[in-house]
């Protein structure tokens, strides 16, 4: 981590942490629902930003963790925060499961393909499937978190709670990008095929991809219930996971300052044009268009590595 | 074995309008490796600007049936493939030499726009074409009594994607496309307008998603503004099962589709018709995972 | 740096946004305005606008203008969610909407929270009003209620083989299982219990499911687009079988959409459209509302948002408060066969309508909607 970067954290954890004084109710709700939408897509980068996996279903995994902690909570009365890593664990599983058979396809296969199962998840979930969804009423009565005997309930507290769980993902997501498996990753969606030749397991590494970026999205699910109390399978809709789609390539596929950045407009836009009333969404759509003309690689694009002499230099040294 | 035979119609019926969204899909995936997700809700505009122009000009009454719907026709295919040429070059043209998925993003942005110039232009309520334009008389077939109708969509469709091989692989032009979806770079060192290749894809897709919304308002009589993005997934899904990029691929993804979900509804459960028609999908693809008349390539990054 | 860019820019627009005089009485409409019930939403502002203008025409309330503040809920619960979250910090003191139960149930805490008195008009799930909440009010009736008379309609047709066919929304899904309860109870034979997906052209496959199961009577709890698309296609194919349905189905489209010929005959369930009420106050409504907008009323929920609107303004009006706990207390204690545009409006201590609202309705040939005798 540079120190240009870790001063911009530090500036957004500053101002995060003042926002709750300086903000009403709604806008601190939009600013929880940037923060989940960027949790989801900072999961979902690392399947379609790192990994190169053209993923267009992500809100099943987000569906399967937030049904997962609400059943936890509901019928077996666990806290909310308990249910967090079972409803991670939950969706990876999941995403082991089916991302497997279909992984070795290229491109716009694997994209249709996980829309189709992101609508198999939403209809199983509508027909009250093995009669634990609740079917198209969804589950209601999740209670609210608990931490260290505090009830959350407000917009304020579970900005920070969110918040923080952002952070902590834009930490590890950073670490991992600069880890041996995150540089995989890169090679693989560089070059796939000189990748597979340098001894990388294209198979594993995507499927790994997939199941870590699945069970990232299955614990903002947890958040997800736990803020609304109640979930329905509506709110698992492809449109959610277009927009997740839309989060990640819009801001930058790969760059986390992006992909954050990517959140914040497409969650806020929408509430920024209310004003416009039934217009709002066209002038949305209107202005992702000409973002996207002037911006071709995203808003904050991925600095790629860049070869430098004094690189090469310290290499001949060590050598 | 009458339900059968009944439900294999239904099926067909639905999978031609599939079919004839599926073709515009695959044409232009096929030479730019783009979704084209706007490309739903060109077809809603299709269906709008038919019923329009059929209200607009009082076309029912004046001239015969079959005049009247051919007239419409030639209109709403101008029309539409306008808007998809002007589509293209607004907001896909500037983003040719960036990631593919860009493009993508700005597709989307392009059918939320779309869609929602829709409802601002006509209102959020059902839009309904005037009843007994067309004929609804039923034919005897197999011992079935089939709507006429029906028979005419799936052979429109038929029609529409066999001019389209046609002109694809016999005329010049269409050598100039095949050209150009292979390779942009050689193809322009050969002389061939690439720009140009592109605008006329753009022409030809969206001409005849437009065709299939008008179809579809003089079949079922009502067009919604939302109607678009279902469309367009079907057809997505049908491009892909016929293996994207591949016109007959196309017409033949989009009659399975529709075949499989009339016969998952009858036999398995309507409830459950979607995703018994994507676990079909997704068996396929393991099996074929180009589709089934896909071509066997290594993906061009 | 970003995140610091998009607080800057929330907070510029927080700035900007919050404005508004003290000498106005604030009423909040919540509405689908975009997305898949925009017409539903667009509908319920027209009521609204109307009585807000005539409210104010007569002087407003209590010398004070009333000032209604329009949020768009998408039709979706997270966006309701902020929706209702913008209407708090507004300074509303009551909040007409929304449509969607589930859309509903997303905002019921966070006003009960804000103390500001909710009002639903379309969403009809049960549960809504079993919590508990002092604040929150329904002009539409419940699910179990519609049931009930779906259930007994059927069985006054003397039909033998039932056919239920929902759309899987929460509202469709929750009728056709009220009915089919009932029915069951009763010993009733029902051949056929599925659903359909709704937003779709052609039901062709379902309805031939549907022929082959042989039923006397199909009733459809479904929305008025499909159930229009189900009888044209059904004329179509040539099937002569009684349709009914429940009150989603009230909406002249339908017969756009059916045709004459394939509506006629269908029985659908429905609190009273106005112009069945011989009311002055109905009478004048329709009247004005013809004159504003050149047609009437497209759908029974955005009248019931109307109604929604009547009640809080004359409980604020005799209350001469906008506290929400007095006025609850008006709507729940003093409020009785108030002439609503839909009837006499009363209210339980759940929150729920009292009165059987539920009539059944008949299409004739020309394509009218005809109250049936009870």
């Amino acid at each position: 981590m540079n120190v240009r970067l870790a001063l911009a954290l530090l500036a957004g954890v500053a101002l995060l942490a003042v926002a709750p004084l300086a903000l009403d109710a709604y806008w601190l709700d939009v600013l929880n629902s940037v923060g989940l939408y960027a949790l989801l897509a900072l999961s979902l980068n690392v399947i379609l930003g790192d990994a190169g996996l053209f993923n267009m279903g992500h809100a099943a995994f987000y569906a399967v963790g937030a049904y997962t902690t609400a059943i936890l909570s509901t019928q077996l009365h666990l806290p909310v925060l308990w249910t967090l890593p079972l409803a991670g664990l939950a969706a990876a599983l999941f995403a082991a499961v089916v991302a497997r058979p279909v992984i070795h396809l290229r491109g716009d296969y694997l994209l249709i393909v996980t829309i189709g199962m992101g609508e198999i998840v939403r209809i199983a979930l509508v027909n009250d499937v093995f009669g634990l969804t609740g079917g198209a009423n969804g589950l209601f009565g999740i209670p609210r978190p608990i931490v260290f005997g505090y009830k959350i309930r407000k917009p304020a507290e579970f900005f920070y709670l969110i918040w923080a769980f952002v952070l902590l993902t834009v930490f590890l997501f950073d670490r991992l990008e600069q880890s041996r498996f995150g540089r995989a990753l890169t090679y693989l969606r560089e070059d796939p095929v000189a990748a597979e030749g340098s001894g990388i397991n294209t198979t594993r590494y995507k499927l790994a991809a997939f199941v870590l970026g699945a069970a990232w999205a299955g614990m903002a699910g947890t958040l997800y219930a736990a803020k609304m109390t109640i979930i329905s399978p509506e709110s698992f809709n492809f449109w959610e996971s277009v927009q997740l789609f839309l989060i990640v390539i819009l801001g930058g596929a790969g760059s986390i300052p992006g992909v954050i950045l990517g959140a914040v407009l497409v969650i806020v836009l929408p509430e920024a044009f209310r004003g416009f009333a039934t217009a709002r969404l066209l002038v949305f759509g209107l202005v992702m268009m000409v973002m996207m003309v002037f911006r071709t690689q995203g808003l904050l694009p991925l600095k790629r590595p860049r070869f430098r002499e004094k690189d090469l230099a310290r290499a001949e040294a060590a050598r | 074995m009458e339900q059968f035979l009944q439900q294999l119609i239904n099926g067909l019926a639905v999978g031609g309008i599939y079919a004839l969204i599926a073709l515009g899909y695959t044409m232009v995936y096929g030479v730019l490796k783009l979704i084209n997700f706007a490309h739903g809700d060109l077809f809603t505009y299709g269906g709008y600007l038919g019923l329009t122009l059929l209200t607009s000009l009082a076309l029912q009454g004046r001239v015969g049936t079959a005049a009247a719907v051919a007239l419409l026709v030639l209109m709403v295919m101008g029309l539409v493939g306008v808007m998809g040429v002007v589509l293209e070059r607004a907001a896909y043209r500037p983003l040719r030499e960036s990631p593919r998925l860009s493009a993508v993003v700005s597709a989307l942005g392009a059918s939320i726009f779309l869609q929602n110039a829709l409802m601002l232009l006509y209102g959020a309520r059902v839009q309904v074409y005037p009843e007994g334009l067309l004929p609804q008389v039923a034919v005897s077939l197999f011992g079935l009594q089939v709507p006429l109708l029906r028979i005419l969509v799936v052979l429109a469709s038929v029609v529409m994607m066999a001019a389209l091989y046609l002109f694809v692989q016999k005329t010049k032009i269409g050598t100039a496309v095949r050209a150009a979806a292979i390779d942009q770079g050689a193809a322009r060192l050969m002389g061939i307008d690439v720009n140009k290749v592109v605008s006329l894809v753009f022409l030809i897709g969206p001409a005849l998603g437009g065709v299939a919304g008008l179809l579809v308002g003089l079949y079922y009589g009502q067009v919604n503004f939302t109607m678009g993005w279902i469309y367009g997934m079907k057809a997505f899904t049908a491009a892909i099962l016929g293996g994207i990029g591949n016109i007959p691929g196309a017409m033949v993804g989009g009659l399975l589709l529709g075949v499989i979900e009339a016969l998952g509804a009858a036999y398995l459960s309507i409830a459950w018709k979607d995703a018994i028609a994507f676990c079909v999908l997704i068996l396929i693809l393991i099996v074929r995972p180009t589709g089934l008349l896909g071509e066997r390539v290594a993906e061009k990054v | 740096m970003n995140r610091a860019m998009g607080l800057a820019l929330a907070l510029g627009l927080l700035a900007s946004g919050s404005a508004g005089a003290a000498d106005t009485i604030k009423i909040g409409l919540m509405a689908p305005m975009t997305g898949s019930w925009a017409s539903e939403g667009q509908e319920m502002k027209r009521n609204i606008d109307l009585l807000a203008e005539q409210a104010n025409a007569k002087g407003g309330l209590d010398g004070k203008k009333i000032e209604v503040i329009i949020e768009d809920d998408g039709g979706d619960p997270r966006t309701a969610s902020l929706a209702a979250q913008r209407l708090t910090t507004k300074g509303v003191v009551a909040v007409i909407g929304t449509y969607g139960s589930a859309v509903t149930e997303a905002t019921q805490n966070i006003y009960d929270e804000a103390g500001i008195t909710q009002v639903a008009n379309g969403s009809t799930a049960v549960r809504l009003t079993e919590k508990g909440l002092k604040h929150f009010f329904r002009t539409c009736p419940r699910d179990d209620e519609q049931g009930k008379v779906g259930a007994a309609a059927i069985q006054k047709m003397g039909a033998k083989r039932i056919a239920l066919l929902h759309d899987s929304s929460a509202y469709a899904k929750g009728l056709a299982d009220e009915i089919n309860a009932i029915l069951k109870a009763n010993k009733q034979n029902v051949v056929f219990f599925d659903a359909l997906t709704p937003k779709e052209q052609d039901y062709s496959a379902i309805l031939t499911k549907l022929k082959a199961a042989t039923p006397d009577v199909v009733f459809f709890t479904g929305y008025y687009p499909e159930a229009g698309l189900l009888l044209k296609q059904k004329k179509q194919m040539g099937w002569n079988v009684p349709f009914m349905g429940g009150d989603a189905i009230n909406n002249p489209d339908l017969v756009k959409i059916a045709g004459k010929d394939a509506a006629a005959g269908f029985q659908f369930l429905s609190p009273p459209v106005p112009k069945d009420l011989d009311t002055p106050e109905a009478k004048a409504y329709l009247a004005s509302y013809k004159k504003k907008y050149g047609e009437e009323p497209g759908s029974i929920y955005g009248v019931l948002a109307g109604d929604g609107f009547t009640a809080v303004t004359k409980a604020i009006a005799a209350t001469k408060s906008t506290d929400a706990d007095k006025i609850r207390d008006y709507l729940v204690n003093k409020l009785k066969d108030f002439p609503g545009l839909t009837g006499k409006l009363a209210f339980n201590a759940k929150g729920d309508r009292v009165g059987e609202l539920y009539r059944v309705y008949k299409v004739d040939k020309n394509g009218e909607f005809v109250l049936q005798p009870k």
